[in-house]
């Protein structure tokens, strides 16, 4: 397994964690039929901050475990260098490429639930379910990329 | 995404010059080994420039690294 394809790993659990926390704190509210604004822009708020810190944070340290990692399996330091080659690239741009029109399913399935009478802050919730589920369809896809060859 | 229609020779010349290793070659053409990996099983066509840079690595020219079989006579 590459560098990218443990960094995409990490970047996925991660991504599979914080829909399941959305999940678990917007399904109860729905069954309620308890839509609460003040309830929902915190449930929001805490997503999507923990959603950019988390890929920031995730990031820096699978690179300073990979090099630890790496430190002892060859029993000496060595500057590491992750090289992002053209085919890293090319299956990136594939990977975004999947999450926008997961996304934009997921936008326009939002708008749909509005138009047939659900209220505003339905379509919301839908649309940043949709968007922690775009990036979870990127990270799968690039990671399947990665085994079929690019 | 099935095989590649480019083929090459790759493994065959990393054999003629000293069983170079796919690390070894990964680090002077500027790739990572899994992209050597995914050319030499045919997975992945690389850029004209990475083709040439490959080639340049065994000194030879690009034809006789990369050559191009399409699905039809490779099948023949």
């Amino acid at each position: 397994m590459s560098y990218e394809e443990k960094n995409i790993t990490v970047s996925l659990v991660s991504h599979l964690l914080i829909g399941v926390y959305y999940l678990a704190n917007l399904l109860p509210m729905i069954q309620s039929g308890e839509l609460v604004a003040g309830r929902l822009y915190v449930l929001w708020a805490i997503v999507i901050a923990v959603n950019i810190v988390v890929n920031i944070i995730g990031s820096i340290l699978t690179n300073i475990l990979l090099t630890i990692v790496e430190t002892i399996r060859s029993g000496k330091y060595e500057d590491p260098q992750f090289i992002e080659d053209e085919r890293d690239k090319l299956i990136g741009l594939k990977g975004i490429r999947s999450s926008y029109i997961t996304f934009s399913i997921g936008v326009l399935l939002s708008v749909f639930a509005f138009i047939f009478g659900q209220p505003p802050l339905m379509m919301i919730s839908l649309i940043v379910l949709f968007s922690i589920l775009a990036e979870i369809i990127g990270d799968v896809s690039k990671i399947y990329l990665y085994r079929k060859g690019g | 995404m099935g095989k590649s229609q480019v083929r090459n020779n790759i493994r065959k010349l990393r054999f003629h010059h000293d069983e170079m290793t796919q690390e070894q070659l990964a680090k002077k053409a500027g790739v990572t080994r899994q992209t050597i990996i995914a050319m030499e099983g045919e997975k992945y066509s690389p850029s004209l420039e990475l083709a040439f840079r490959i080639a340049r690595v065994f000194g030879v020219p690009l034809e006789e690294v990369f050559y191009y079989a399409p699905e039809d006579e490779a099948e023949s």
